[in-house]
């Protein structure tokens, strides 16, 4: 009998083990639910909502927006100079800024931490917002070679000492040509390639926030091998990291839960509406909302269920008002690929704009939006949402394309195509049919039922037929890079408030330009917007730049604005901004018991 | 018996050596590059080189034996050997940096995660185990009786449900609306109830097969006769007489069970927000994370060799006519 016991005994003891050397989280002043755990909280590298929304907890910049208006506010710089020529900011930070530990935070804070973020050492994916600043692409571009020069060394002068004189050389040449310079411990000047109106939004932008070098330096090293500085992050984990901003980090731990107090030595107390914030991740959205029905959290950032749309429902009939849609600062559209030859080798004719027009009028987005989604988003025909940028295109004169299938039919007619009487299918002069076209898109996700109705538009509408290709997310993403499709779902949010950040995808060469797309016009207008004399004149060439993107050439057609819906109960819960650039703050937000 | 134990010893490596291998091959076959995430913003061309180059991800075989020796500890052992220095912060076992989660090492990813998993698990064997064997006995003393057929009902059900659903219902059922226990909690006893309860259900319905099938057989043996004709109480006949043969096969299968079930439960971590290690088995292939792929293979792989290594010599413990040397 002890021998059957026995694996049952043992079973029971390692159980015992496991959970005596666990324990749960003190409770919060609030709890929210999180999808996905944080990528990093190491500024320069963050690029994703949650990790920013972070960042906004617990360090603070040079200055920031008020997250209602959109308008910048004094933070660690209590206030600054712009010159003559608009080139030069000179910030004066506060004296009595601290950081976690009780170290005053300086200009060489923010002078050593944006090195960092400049240094393609650190990967930061929005290193080219740095690149502002006078003479950082320069910078960034010399270290490329001075790497490269020291990658081609024999192995055995590539030492540790060479590569920390590597670094020594890389340090002096940033204080030497990079337009950051620190005046004094409490005054930073900032020297612009050029000016630029939205230097300051970006100031608030959480990837422009400051480290604390002396935590950072501990975790870094330079390798011998190839000369770069190696970073290690354990220094972000709670007990190390070493923060400026509202909270400090008291506990994470890996797709479980994450929390913040309050920074005793944080110079605004008054401003801080809870001592303490929980976090807990939950990546399965049906949990999420039975935690918050329970009592479990006060605050779900993102409601992903598949009955939604009957939440919804429910709220129009008024059974329930926990249920928040926030209008995102992004667009959910669908590329064209715009090179002149298919990936097969035929002619491509998404080259013609005209073609790309008549698509987009024969794509009816309201059926999408109230029939296919029915989750309430925005129908779109225009790239950046309206009414978050201030100053751009406030009268909302900015049409896009709207639904006309008998505007696309004498579109295409203009560029060769019509519609064959008896089959009804579209077919040039010499009589061939348009290609079926490819729909792209990755899969486990809505992007197929919005390709389904499409195809049925297009046959309708113009007498097109289409095949839906969805692939795994990872191959998607190849071909979309490799430009190998005729149209693939996409959708861009923006980072900063300027046109620029929608703009940009659109230009020659840019990264993020999936499409292929290339139109000296609008290049033209982006780049002259950017020697314009006025930021009235500038913000009047991007407005015609988003204008003639959205209205003749179209390499995109915008299909709706993202919303997000959040859960919380609004008799307690309060501090959420409703702003399009939809950016919240956890020291703004409070639960009333 | 220490034969046994000694050239099972001697296999682990090699097994578990061939396993990294065609992991590693897979994985490497991935369509997508390791450095490029999935969503966001894409740095420069430059930058992504540089970070190949950083994890070696520009020579597939420097990285094959380059990990591989970090991970077994041949690099630590390599430094200490020749004389140098190990960074203090670098543990001896290196699994490297998690490309997907920046702050984190796989390392720490593996202890924060693997425990609860193994809890979870182990937890889920031991309901199953109780539950199933009593099931199993009750059902083989009354063969086809109303309480049989109703238990093998409820193992058939136990079988055919997928766990999402099961879960999904539980969830519903006692935290939603009697309010008894948590929803998306983890690190109390209490906890771990619901979780380890759905997941117990297809081990304990197919340990409930085995043990009443195995009774049944084990019942109608001459020994058992013998056993009742001596006067032996009943319950002495079933439990140290019947019982102790019946069981082999149910401990033959305790084996690959509890693995399975200490890393099969992706669907429950979901379901109930479990922190477990079973997410990652997934996620990193989707995206492509190649260090933590490779590293949840090596401790996974190494756990089940060791673990049908303590099974077998169970068998040859719970039952000495299973010769030590035959395993």
């Amino acid at each position: 009998m002890l021998k059957l016991l026995a694996p049952l005994l043992f079973l029971i003891g390692a159980v015992g083990v496991v959970v005596i050397s666990d324990r749960p989280m003190p409770p919060a002043d609030y709890t929210f639910a999180q999808i996905n755990d944080f990528f990093t909280l190491d500024p320069p590298r963050m690029s994703y909502e949650q990790d920013l929304r972070m960042a906004y907890a617990i360090y603070e910049g040079l200055v920031r927006w008020d997250n209602e208006t959109f308008e910048i506010e004094p933070a660690l710089a209590k206030r600054w100079e712009l010159s003559e020529d608009r080139r030069t900011y000179t910030f004066h930070l506060r004296e009595e800024a601290r950081w976690s530990n009780g170290d005053p935070v300086t200009a060489h804070d923010i002078h050593y931490s944006w090195q960092r973020a400049i240094l393609p050492d650190t990967a930061a994916d929005y290193a080219q917002l740095f690149f502002l600043i006078d003479g950082a692409e320069d910078y960034f571009n010399w270290r490329g070679e001075q790497l490269s020069a020291y990658a081609a060394l024999p192995e055995r002068e590539r030492t540790e000492e060479a590569a920390r004189a590597l670094r020594a050389e890389a340090d002096e040449r940033y204080r030497e040509t990079v337009g950051v310079r620190v005046i004094d411990a409490h005054t930073l000047e900032v020297r612009l390639q050029r000016p630029t109106p939205y230097f300051l939004d970006l100031c608030a932008f959480g990837v422009f926030y400051p480290v604390h070098r002396p935590t950072v330096e501990r975790w870094a090293s330079v390798s011998g091998r190839s000369g770069r500085i190696e970073q290690r992050h354990d220094w972000t984990k709670p007990g190390k990291i070493v923060t400026n901003g509202p909270y400090e980090v008291t506990s994470w731990r890996f797709k479980r839960d994450f929390r913040i107090e309050r920074n005793p030595y944080y110079w605004n107390p008054e401003m801080v509406r809870s001592d303490s914030v929980a976090v807990v991740f939950i990546s399965n959205g049906n949990t999420a909302v039975l935690a918050y029905q329970t009592g479990s959290v006060d605050w779900v950032e993102n409601v992903v269920v598949d009955y939604l749309p009957e939440m919804i429902a429910q709220k129009e009939r008024g059974e329930r008002d926990d249920l928040h849609r926030i209008v995102q600062y992004g667009t959910y559209f669908w590329s064209f690929n715009c090179t002149p030859t298919l990936p097969d080798g035929r002619d491509n004719p998404f080259h013609d704009p005209r073609v790309r027009r008549a698509f987009a009028m024969s794509m009816n987005k309201n059926d999408i939006v109230n029939r296919v989604r029915r989750v309430g988003e925005p129908p779109a025909t225009v790239f950046i949402p309206s009414g978050s940028i201030p100053g751009f295109d406030e009268s909302g004169s900015i049409r896009g394309v709207g639904y006309d299938p008998a505007g696309a039919r004498r579109l295409l007619a203009e560029a060769g195509w019509t519609i064959d009487e008896g089959s009804r299918r579209l077919r040039n002069s010499r009589g061939e049919s348009f290609p079926v076209v490819e729909l792209l898109c990755s899969t486990g996700s809505y992007h197929e039922n919005v390709a389904q109705a499409f195809q049925i538009m297009w046959e309708e509408t113009i007498g097109v037929q289409s095949r839906i290709v969805p692939k795994e997310t990872r191959v998607f993403r190849d071909d979309l890079k490799r430009q190998n499709y005729m149209m693939a779902r996409g959708g861009w949010f923006g980072d900063y408030g300027d046109p620029t950040t929608f703009l940009l995808l659109h230009t020659t060469g840019d990264g993020n330009n999936d499409r292929g797309f290339s139109d000296p016009h609008f290049d033209e207008l982006v780049r002259s917007a950017e020697e314009a004399p006025t930021p009235e004149d500038r913000m009047r060439l991007l407005e015609e730049a988003e204008r003639y993107s959205m209205e003749v050439a179209l390499p995109v057609v915008p299909v709706f604005h993202y919303v997000r819906y959040y859960l919380y109960d609004p008799d307690r819960f309060s501090g959420i901004s409703f702003h399009p650039r939809s950016v919240q703050y956890l020291w703004k937000l409070e639960n009333k018991p | 018996m220490s034969g046994l134990l000694l050239r099972r010893l001697l296999q682990t490596p090699l097994i578990v050596l061939a396993v990294y291998t065609i992991t590693f091959l897979l994985a490497w076959a991935l369509p997508g590059s390791a450095v490029i995430s999935d969503e966001g913003r894409q740095p420069p061309a430059a930058v992504l080189e540089a970070m190949e180059a950083q994890y070696n991800l520009d020579n597939q075989w420097v990285f094959y034996w380059q990990y591989l020796s970090d991970a077994t500890g041949a690099s630590w052992l390599g430094t200490k050997l020749s004389g140098g220095t190990w960074p203090a912060e670098r543990p001896m076992l290196d699994f490297g940096p998690s490309l997907r989660h920046a702050d984190w090492r796989v390392n720490e990813i593996i202890v924060g995660t693997l425990p609860v998993s193994v809890a979870l698990g182990l937890s889920a064997i031991t309901i199953a185990l109780v539950v199933g064997v009593a099931v199993g006995v009750i059902g083989a003393l009354k063969p086809n009786s109303w309480i049989d057929i109703t238990t093998l009902s409820i193992a058939l059900v136990g079988i055919s449900l997928p766990s999402f659903l099961t879960g999904t219902a539980l969830l519903l059922l006692f935290p939603v609306l009697l309010g008894v226990g948590r929803v998306a909690g983890w690190g109390t006893v209490g906890d771990m109830v619901l979780p380890a309860l759905t997941l117990s259900l297809p081990f304990a319905a197919y340990i409930a097969r085995l043990t009443r099938m195995g009774m049944i057989d084990v019942l109608g043996a001459d020994y058992i006769r013998t056993a009742r004709a001596k006067g032996l109480p009943e319950r002495v006949v079933i439990l140290r007489h019947a019982l102790k043969n019946a069981f082999l096969p149910v401990l033959s299968y305790l084996g690959p069970a509890t693995a399975f079930a200490m890393t099969g439960s992706f669907v429950i971590e979901m379901v109930f927000n479990v922190p477990g290690i079973g997410q990652h088995f997934v996620s990193a292939v989707l995206t492509k994370d190649l260090f933590l792929i490779m590293g949840i293979v090596l401790i996974y792989s190494t756990m089940l060799v060791l673990l049908n290594l303590i099974v077998d010599l169970l068998y040859g413990w719970v039952d000495p006519r299973i010769g030590a040397g035959s395993g």
